[in-house]
């Protein structure tokens, strides 16, 4: 070594430890390439670590790698110098060598020099938006194509640089839109962002980080496939029908690296994505991960059994309880995807199996759906025929002795588990990366993995579950608003949690042990306000009633919003208009006569014949021989009742709406087609918090009209608190027996089971109490009819409501116009 | 002076309608039977209800008196009334209690739709007085030995606000009928249609299906009643979908998507 590189050593010790060990540990890489590179080399370390430390330490704990990569110092000892030309560059230098030698390596001299001065450029213009652009892992910048395309994907930023948008917020949704529509979409893209952002900063800024309905509805335009959206029923309604299972459906992600998208299932929801291939891949997809969950690759039991095959006594479980698949698949290291994708042949073929012998001919279908598309190239090719050729053999009834065990009824996950590591061991099958491995799946197929998943419990009368969690906040309903999917790389969330974290030590705090509930105690010191009416409650587990525990009182909601009520009604105009017809379709029927009257306009023909007859034969008859045309007798009063919870507010589904967006429109229709019908009505809303406060709302009682005011309270509805549900109908039916009706009506909107804060945890209390509510109401004349927004609505509300008075929507977007046809129906008229 | 008319509205089943036996219901039907106690038959649309009924008359060898409830329906309805004929005035028996007198079973069928005025009349008939009492002409007539009075009652979505009255209930023997397990209801299909059992076993998985959609929207799940029309069309030969649409899609639903949803799981089966 030479003086002067012993000197720079020195410097840098005396200044830094650190450094000194770094500089040092470093320098074998460097030393084999001559005195006057070591010199450089270390002259340049020097500066970068004088200019920012961090800068520093990266470049000396990258060398051995970038050296191997570039077989020396060139370029990039000569690139990091751009970092020395700004203030705090420190970040992008981190993200610069940490990648530069993967780049090197994956793309070539030419490559990495591309995607150096790409990123360069904006050290000058925008220092964090050059981190931002180093940072980006370097398969997802380049995607599937190489460096031409590179620069038409960075070609609108510099434009966009202009109007202030930070190259990180346009990289992130460039790549996803790049992923979904091609390049040729990008430049579109962002030609309208371009306009979206002069229009407006916050607007412009949702567009391009693809958050804004605009955005969406763009790519929706430009997407080539299925939409899913329009048929989102349809796939429900078929997964139920065939698996028994109902489950909510909530968006996916619109497409992957690689340009496939997938549904996915975390065991309580379904992710579907926007747009699919075609009809049949999207059913085929339900079906297939319908068959995950209805034949148990979920199960609770299955997958602890899984575990303990690889002697882990417990799956680790995320901060949200769902279990984390990593810790088996930790044994095959970097090779983790070949035998994940061999796990997933096993399993698949075992559902898929089993799902056969209930739906006749899915296979066929789904071979159908594989052979009409062309194999993908390289590794992904040989997955896919593989997973053909599993197919083939199933089909003629020639499978493999091993596969064959899958067939097996009483086959599980575990099975699947040990054949897939006995094929793993003499595969053939080669090593794949994760961008190809979403080309691997055959249509329908898709990562099991995929999602950290909720264990499904078989048996479990979700009846008398107990909720896990009963803090306040937390009461209200059993499923707290889904996260947002996310977008992960390679779309497998598993990959981002650091390797320390899923070394499965258990951690099964706080879960799946059902906590004594304690009604009489909790709640105690709260006090609640004066007055009220007070209402026993039942409680199931004394089997009596205690006397005056709820009370209800009775508040005007304060929030109007005539504004939005008039919004409202224009976009439901088509849809009110055509109740309105079909009811107005109705009205000669409902002038129907009043037969046998003592008094009215017209003999009733039949009625006075008798009469005669009667008179003739000797008797008295009652002279009830008229006739009465008058719009129908009100017989039939209403009251809705809804749930004001908190759990409304949350969103539904589609993007941005929320079950109070569709509970506002659902309650003016239904108010605005009462009016007419002219059936006398009443809408409430409530809320409780303990149970000396259970809040009713009027928003229009009997007596009262349907008027502005009333529309404007409930366009400006909101959730608040929790769901009473046992005193608000024991005061609903206080209120219904004083109208005049023969027939009441007790409607129930609700999204969810009866809780409170201070129910203890134990669902099955208020719901034994509500059902008790209902027994009454059905003594005292008045009937009670839920429609519920809660996908497993099926679960309960037989047993609290009876069969048939019961209406599960689980599609929140269909309310609006069920409610109102619900109602006409149920009163007869329909 | 009065005469009573004597047209015939009972009905002697003379040749056996066929029934397929899902339970013990023979067995509770007989022992009420026995008893003289009155009975009501619970289940949804289509699923052997009546069949079931006109079986036991047979098997009994008593006539059958068949009331379809409706709204209108009034107690003369049932009761009888005084009609002219000539110069006289006539009482004509109603159809209660043409069987009242004559010792048949009276099916008054759904029940709910009769006007709740209108079923307190059967009251004295169901409990040990076994009396009709008959207002306009001022007598009671006790019934015969062999009278039987069954109603049904379908407890679905239509009849939340017009239920029985629990005191109306209460003097019934209930019987539960749903729909039969799948190996009898396809023995069932193919025997009613003349379908051939292959087919008609394709029909009933199907339906297996299907019914899982209640709560739906469906008012009425698929009955067995249903797959019977689907399968004697396709014996008539309809194709197999077609004859499904014609018989058991189109007259479900209105709703598009669960009648592609329909659509979808029948073909499932059919095509394949």
């Amino acid at each position: 070594m030479t003086e002067a590189a012993e000197e720079i050593l020195e410097h840098l010790e005396a200044v830094s430890f650190v450094a000194g060990r770094d500089a040092r540990a470093a320098l074998p890489a460097v030393q084999g390439l001559g005195a006057a590179a070591v010199l450089r080399y270390l002259e340049r370390g020097r500066e970068l670590f004088f200019y920012d430390r961090e800068a520093g330490k990266a470049y000396f704990h990258a060398t051995a790698d970038l050296v191997q990569a570039f077989g020396g110092l060139d370029p990039w000892l000569e690139q990091s110098g751009v970092f020395l030309t700004q203030r705090g560059t420190f970040r992008a230098a981190v993200a610069f060598f940490a990648q530069a030698a993967a780049v090197r390596r994956d793309h070539g001299l030419a490559g990495e020099r591309c995607w150096y001065e790409q990123g360069a450029r904006w050290i000058a213009r925008h220092v964090d938006s050059a981190a931002a652009y180093f940072r980006v892992p370097a398969a997802q910048l380049f995607g599937s194509a190489g460096v031409e395309d590179l620069e038409t994907l960075m070609q609108p930023a510099e434009e966009l640089a202009k109007g202030r948008l930070g190259l990180g917020t346009y990289l992130d949704g460039a790549i996803k839109v790049r992923a979904i529509c091609g390049l040729a979409g990008v430049a579109e893209w962002a030609r309208r962002g371009k306009d979206v952002l002069a229009a407006g900063r916050i607007r412009g800024e949702a567009w391009f980080r693809l958050e804004s309905d605009e955005a969406r509805a763009f790519l929706l335009e430009v997407l080539p496939g299925f939409r899913t959206g329009p048929h989102k029923r349809l796939f429900a309604l078929l997964l139920q029908a065939w698996t028994g299972l109902q489950l909510p459906l909530e968006e996916g992600d619109w497409s992957v690296e690689g340009g496939r998208s997938f549904l996915e299932t975390d065991g309580r929801s379904l992710f579907v994505p926007a747009v699919m291939p075609d009809r049949e891949e999207a059913l085929l997809a339900f079906y297939h991960t319908g068959a995950h969950l209805a034949y148990g690759s979920y199960d609770q039991d299955a997958i602890h059994a899984l575990f303990r095959e690889i002697g882990t006594e417990h799956p680790p479980l995320d901060s949200d309880q769902r279990i984390t698949w990593r810790p088996l698949f930790a044994q095959f290291g970097d090779d983790l995807l070949r035998f994940q994708l061999i796990f997933d042949l096993c399993e698949d073929l075992r559902v898929d199996a089993a799902l056969d012998r209930e739906m006749p001919g899915y296979i066929d279908r789904l071979w159908r759906a594989a052979t009409a598309r062309s194999a993908p190239a390289g590794a992904a090719g040989a997955y896919w025929q593989a997973a053909l050729g599993i197919y083939a053999d199933y089909r003629q009834g020639r499978l493999a002795a091993d596969l064959r065990t899958l067939l097996e009824p009483t086959a599980g996950i575990v099975d699947a588990f040990r054949v897939a590591l006995a094929r793993y061991a003499d595969t053939q099958l080669p090593p794949i990366t994760l961008a190809e491995r979403a080309a691997a799946f055959l249509p329908g197929h898709s990562p099991n993995a995929a999602r950290p998943v909720y264990p499904r419990r078989r048996l479990a009368s979700e009846a008398v579950e107990m909720d896990a969690g009963g803090a306040l906040g937390a009461a209200g309903h059993k499923e707290k608003p889904r996260e947002a999917p996310q977008q992960a790389e390679g779309n497998d969330p598993d990959m981002e949690i650091p390797p320390e974290d899923i070394q499965g030590t258990g951690g099964r705090v706080g879960v799946g042990i059902p906590m004594p509930a304690k009604v009489a105690g909790s709640g105690r010191g709260v006090q609640g306000p004066k007055g009220g009416w007070p209402y026993r409650e039942w409680d199931y587990r004394q089997q009596r009633y205690k006397e005056d525990w709820a009370r209800v009182h009775e508040r005007s909601l304060r929030e109007r919003d005539e504004a939005r009520a008039v919004e409202i009604a224009a976009a439901y105009d088509g849809t009110l208009r055509r109740l309105k017809r079909a009811l107005q379709a109705q009205k000669p029927t409902r002038m129907a006569p009043l037969r046998r009257q003592f008094e009215g306009e017209e003999p009733d023909l039949e009625a006075a014949v008798q009469y005669v007859v009667e008179r003739r034969a000797g008797r008295s008859p009652k002279a009830n021989i008229y006739l009465q045309r008058r719009p129908q007798q009100r017989d039939t009063a209403v009251l809705l009742l809804a749930d004001l919870s908190t759990s409304i507010m949350a969103e539904a589904g589609d993007s941005g709406v929320r079950v109070v967006d569709r509970l506002r429109a659902a309650m003016l229709l239904f108010g605005e087609a009462l009016l007419e019908v002219g059936d006398p009505f009443a809408i409430y809303g409530f809320a409780s918090k303990y149970h000396q406060e259970v809040i009713l709302y009027p928003v229009k009682r009997f007596g009262e009209r349907f008027d502005s005011r009333a529309r404007a309270t409930l366009a400006g509805l909101s959730g608040r608190l929790a769901t009473r549900m046992g005193a608000a109908i024991r005061h609903s039916t206080r209120q219904m027996l004083r109208t005049q009706a023969q027939r009441r009506l007790l409607l129930i909107l609700s999204d969810g089971r009866p809780a409170d804060y201070d129910d203890g945890g134990d669902a099955r209390y208020l719901q034994e109490d509500t059902r008790m509510a209902v027994k009454e109401a059905r003594e005292q004349g008045v009937h009670a009819f839920c429609i519920s927004l809660d996908p497993r609505g099926g679960d309960y509300l037989p047993l609290v409501f009876g069969s048939g008075h019961y209406l599960v929507l689980p599609h929140v977007d269909s309310l609006p116009q069920r409610l109102p046809e619900v109602y006409l129906r149920l009163r007869g008229s329909h | 002076m009065s005469r009573h008319s004597a047209d015939n509205s009972l009905r002697h089943l003379t040749e056996e309608p066929y029934y397929q036996p899902v339970g013990n219901e023979l067995a509770v039907f007989m022992a009420a039977w026995q008893r003289r106690l009155p009975v009501m038959l619970k289940g949804p649309t289509g699923c052997g209800k009546t069949r079931f009924l006109e079986h036991m008359a047979w098997r009994l060898k008593r006539p059958l008196v068949t009331v379809a409830c409706h709204e209108d329906l009034t107690s003369s309805d049932l009761v009888g009334r005084f009609l002219i004929e000539g110069d006289e005035t006539i009482w004509q028996d109603g159809p209660l209690t043409r069987a009242v007198r004559e010792g048949a079973i009276c099916y008054l069928d759904e029940i709910v739709e009769a006007r709740t005025d209108t079923t307190v009349v059967i009251h004295p008939l169901t409990d040990h007085r076994r009396h009709l009492p008959i207002d306009k002409l001022g007598t009671e007539i006790s019934a015969h030995p062999d009278f039987l009075l069954v109603i049904s009652y379908n407890p679905g979505y239509q009849t939340v606000l017009k239920d029985l009255k629990p005191s109306t209930k209460q003097r019934f023997v209930g019987m539960n009928f749903s729909y039969p397990p799948a190996e009898l209801e396809q023995n069932i299909v193919a025997k009613e249609s003349g379908l051939a059992a292959e087919q008609a076993g394709k029909l009933v998985q199907a339906a297996a299906k299907a019914r899982n959609l209640k709560d739906q929207g469906l008012q009425e799940v698929t009955s067995t009643r249903a797959l019977i029309y689907a399968a004697t069309l396709m014996a008539a030969g309809l194709a197999p979908m077609e004859a499904v649409a014609a018989a058991i899609i189109s007259p479900q639903t209105d709703d598009p998507e669960l009648a592609a949803a329909l659509e979808e799981i029948f073909q499932s089966f059919l095509a394949a």
